[in-house]
């Protein structure tokens, strides 16, 4: 200011300057208070309470991530991590999916909730495997009235119905907040079916990955053509059924949930007429006395399927509601059409999918009907060769737009307390497209042309989810703590290795002819086999079934010959197949660790465990490539795949890791780290 | 006969809640659905009034309260219990049977009220924009009609051919998914060479009368389809369908569920005015 100025400031002049600075800062705050208690253009919450919001990504990379906000691609991103923070998230070992969200649930490892793979099992079926994160367990007694047979949970009865119960141990983070009556919703949670329940009612959440369809499988298409076999087939996520036309008419069965009140279960079906008309190239489908009419490439809408559950008389009829959608693939020549998992009807769900229960009702009286299960992008389909990669794509969109549609309701439902969403997007859609040629030039099944056009699709979705995370940075930025985080990254999926078939060559696994440790293992010549994704166990005695290597030095020994001959193994031009090989007893604290696997495999980047792996079968060549759609994973060395963490608030400690996100959750609602957790608050020193 | 009677009551009916229905377009659905229960309500109580046998049902009716008292009374006695629960039932045998003319009298009417309120309340109209699919059916022996029938476009600018038609020739039936243009009441226009069948289609965000189906010549599809004219028997098309949304699932005026309130509030309405009319029943 010049002195000239000054001196023209009279005490009229300063009082009216001061009653318009008043007046201008009156109107500045009072704009301000209205931008927090109305959020621009859309609903934020109006609450005082604090606010925590938590977008868990399944899959974003921070490679990818970096070099698309160093390209200006995710300018939102950008944004959130020059305010706050942006870092590599340590993952799980291994880093698959429902260990990695089980280990964010109870902010401590695998060795507190007890899951440790995809897929256990129970030492005392010798390797029976099952889903590690949730069991069917098989009822007991039951009223058998004819061809029926009743389980009445009532004196004098007391019968136990089969149920499903979560696998997961420990104390999840939710419950205490919950105990402090600090409200936490969460949709779509992974490794949380069935939905672990409120004690005190301050905690709602949906079930996520893990949630079955009415099949009781982690999702089921359907499939009916012409070109189908004769008599139909099962494969890996889906069931083909062959179509025959008699005057462009033809009858089907969509296959719903078993009947559970008969003595020997069978599948309920639904009749659905399909009928077609080449001239229009259209096609009717009648089902359930609704129809609908589609033309090749059209997704029908949500349709509901009543699957009537026969009764004995004169007990009245029960009835389960599933909903499926119909995509018309062609027409004709060759008649194709899809149908997606039965999926259990969220506005009547037939089994609890959500907690409180009606949470789930409450959401689709608003919505109407979504998918329910866990795995929503039908990846199977495409794998089986059903979806091609443009059907997949849309598929996996059509879920995408359902989701946003539901982020938006959990927003507009969102008043204080913990809010967690979850997109699985960012997993299924990277696993079939992602191929980073930096580093492998050469994709084992696309030209690099169009392997780089898909992993366009994967790049496009980052900018996306990015828009998304905008949006919510623009209602919620200045009001809540955000933190975007993902499980962990992802690699390109190259070549495979199958560790039974360099069990057996290494003479650990017998006999030589042996195809499938669940078949033809000769359990009295084998001391090791392995099972899931990157799990290797000793046939122990005194805990598998027929265990011979004695606990002790001869295990110590078996181990310490493992590990090195194991990362020793080199690819064709000497590559390292596995970067790290993990002692679970090194790696794992807590009272969960029973099922863990001795040696968890760490595999280097471009590699995986084979698919024949997963389920103990043999190959016989031990390093093949991977022909699969699903081309990309994540399941190597936690080293090799971390995930992300972004914030709005500045990180104090460095390195964080997914076990630390409950700490730092309960610290920002000021309470301190429970003794369960091994994780620590990212914001205290 | 009973059907042609049936459609000249029906056309009656339609002309008449054309004109006295028609403030429902501008009334909320559960404040028009509470007034026409309380319309209701009031006008059974009057037909009761002037169709039954009032004094005989006084009488009854005291008779049974009388009885109850007995019962009560004589609770230890096991022949009077048992006499007293024969007279019980025979007075609400004679109950019955009073009830008979004025129910005799209402049917008519009833069916006529209830026809056309289903018109208004079981579906919604369609949303501009909204799509949903068309079904002709047609008679025995129509292969040919099956084959060349069309939806005239020209003739039907309220709705726009989405995709079909898909000719079921095992069913005699034809379908489209149309897709609403224009709001307000319609004819779709269908075409067999030079013969053409109509169907009425209702579109807008306001209460209409839907009619979903434009029936057969039999006495089930009129009594349910009151609205439009059936087709004659000898017509190829016996019938036109469209697949109307149901309405959002509420306590009053959800599909179905008006049915349910309509009645219950028409009953509480007349129980709460027989002591001012001075009714009995």
């Amino acid at each position: 200011m010049t002195s000239n100025h000054r001196k023209n400031i009279t005490r009229r002049s300063l009082l009216k300057g001061s009653a318009f600075a008043a007046g201008a800062g009156t109107l500045a705050a009072g704009a301000l208070a209205a931008s927090y208690w109305i959020g621009g253009g859309n609903k934020v919450s109006r609450t005082l309470g604090k606010k925590v919001i938590v977008i868990g990504i399944d899959g974003m990379d921070p490679r990818l991530c970096r070099s698309m906000m160093e390209a200006g691609l995710l300018p939102n991103l950008a944004k959130l991590s020059s305010r706050g923070g942006f870092s590599e998230l340590a993952t799980s070992m291994p880093p698959q999916s429902p260990v990695a969200w089980a280990s964010f649930i109870n902010g401590a490892g695998p060795g507190s909730h007890g899951i440790f793979d995809f897929i256990h099992r129970h030492p005392h079926d010798q390797c029976a495997p099952f889903y590690s994160a949730a069991e069917t367990l098989p009822g007991e007694g039951g009223l058998e009235l004819g061809e029926h047979r009743l389980q009445l949970d009532f004196p004098p009865f007391n019968h136990t119905p089969a149920k499903t119960v979560l696998r997961r141990q420990g104390i999840p983070f939710w419950d205490y907040l919950d105990a402090k009556k600090i409200t936490s919703t969460f949709y779509d949670i992974p490794s949380n079916y069935p939905p672990s329940p409120s004690h005190y009612g301050h905690h709602r959440c949906l079930a996520g990955m893990g949630t079955p369809d009415m099949l009781g499988t982690y999702g089921t298409y359907q499939y009916f053509s012409e070109d189908s076999p004769q008599r139909g087939f099962e494969e890996g996520g889906g069931k083909r059924s062959r179509l025959r036309f008699i005057n462009n008419t033809a009858k089907a069965k969509i296959v719903g949930p078993q009947n559970s009140l008969l003595k020997s279960p069978t599948p309920i079906t639904v009749e659905l007429e399909v009928h077609r008309d080449r001239a229009s190239n259209a096609a009717l489908l009648e089902v359930g006395g609704q129809k609908i009419m589609l033309k090749p490439g059209e997704w029908s809408h949500w349709t509901r399927l009543d699957f009537p559950l026969s009764t004995p008389k004169p007990l009245p009829q029960q009835h389960a509601s599933g909903i499926c959608r119909f995509f018309l693939q062609e027409v004709a020549p060759n008649f194709r059409l899809y149908v997606t998992p039965v999926n259990v009807d969220p506005s009547q769900p037939a089994v609890p999918l959500s907690e409180p229960p009606g949470f789930i009702s409450e959401i689709s009286k608003s919505l109407g009907l979504f998918y329910t299960t866990g795995f929503q992008e039908d990846h199977k389909a495409r794998s089986n060769g059903v979806f091609n990669d443009e059907e997949f794509r849309r598929q996996a969109t059509t879920v995408l737009e359902e989701r946003l549609t539901l982020f938006e309701y959990a927003i507009e439902n969102y008043e204080d307390g913990l809010l967690f969403f979850y997109f699985s997007s960012s997993d299924l859609q990277s696993h079939l497209f992602w191929w980073n040629s930096d580093e492998n030039p050469l994709h084992p099944t696309r030209s690099t042309a169009e392997a780089a056009s898909r992993y366009q699709y994967v790049k496009e979705l980052y900018q996306r989810l990015d828009k998304i995370i905008g949006d919510i940075d623009d209602r919620y930025g200045s009001k809540a703590t955000l933190f975007i985080m993902s499980d962990h990254g992802f690699a390109n999926f190259g070549r495979q290795f199958n560790l039974n078939s360099w069990l057996r060559t290494q003479g650990y696994l017998n006999p030589k002819e042996c195809t499938s440790i669940l078949k033809n293992a000769d359990w009295s010549q084998t001391r090791a086999y392995g099972l899931g994704i990157n799990g290797l166990y000793l046939n122990l005695k005194g805990r598998e079934r027929d265990g011979i290597v004695e606990p002790g030095d001869e295990a110590e020994e078996l181990i310490q010959q493992l590990i090195t001959k194991l990362q020793g193994v080199r690819d064709l031009h000497g590559e390292q197949v596995i970067r790290n090989v993990y002692r679970s007893s090194q790696i794992y604290t807590g009272s969960a660790t029973a099922l863990a696997p001795d040696l968890i495999i760490g595999y280097s980047r471009g590699y995986r465990a084979s698919w024949e792996t997963c389920l103990g079968d043999l190959t016989p060549e031990i390093l093949l490539d991977n022909t699969s759609a699903w081309s990309a994973d994540h399941c190597s060395d936690a080293l090799e795949v971390p995930g992300v963490l972004f914030s709005n608030r500045a990180f104090r400690q460095t390195n964080p890791a997914l076990i630390d996100l409950a700490p730092s959750i309960l610290d920002e609602f000021g309470l301190p780290t429970p003794s369960t957790m091994t994780g620590r608050s990212l914001f205290q020193f | 006969m009973l059907i042609g009677m049936t459609i000249w009551l029906n056309q009656i009916a339609t002309a008449i809640a054309n004109l006295v229905l028609a403030p429902l377009a501008w009334i909320p659905g559960g404040l028009s659905l509470t007034l026409l229960a309380a319309i209701t309500g009031l006008v059974m109580l009057v037909v009761i009034k002037y169709t039954s046998h009032q004094p005989a049902l006084q009488y009854t009716r005291n008779q049974i309260k009388a009885n109850l008292l007995a019962l009560s009374l004589f609770k230890d006695h096991l022949g009077v219990g048992f006499r007293v629960q024969g007279a019980l039932l025979w007075g609400a045998v004679r109950l019955l049977g009073l009830s008979v003319v004025p129910m005799l009298v209402m049917t008519i009417p009833m069916y006529l009220l209830f026809s056309q309120l289903s018109l208004w309340f079981q579906s919604r109209p369609l949303t501009v924009g909204q799509q949903t699919i068309v079904t002709v059916q047609f008679g025995a022996g129509q292969e040919r009609s099956v084959a060349a029938i069309q939806l005239n476009a020209l003739a039907t600018p309220a709705a726009m051919v989405t995709s079909g038609p898909v000719r079921v020739t095992s069913k005699n039936k034809v379908c489209w998914t149309i897709q609403a243009q224009h709001p307000g009441l319609h004819d779709l226009v269908f075409q067999v060479g030079e013969t053409h069948f109509t169907k009425e289609i209702s579109i807008g965000e306001s209460a209409m009368p839907v009619s979903i189906q434009r029936p057969p010549r039999q006495l089930t599809a009129v009594l349910v389809h009151p609205r439009e004219q059936p087709f004659a028997s000898d017509s190829p098309v016996q019938s036109i369908e469209i697949d109307y949304p149901r309405r959002p699932p509420t306590w009053v005026t959800g599909s179905d569920w008006w049915m349910v309130y309509w009645f219950l509030a028409s009953m509480v309405i007349a129980l709460l005015a027989r002591p001012f009319l001075k009714v009995h029943f």
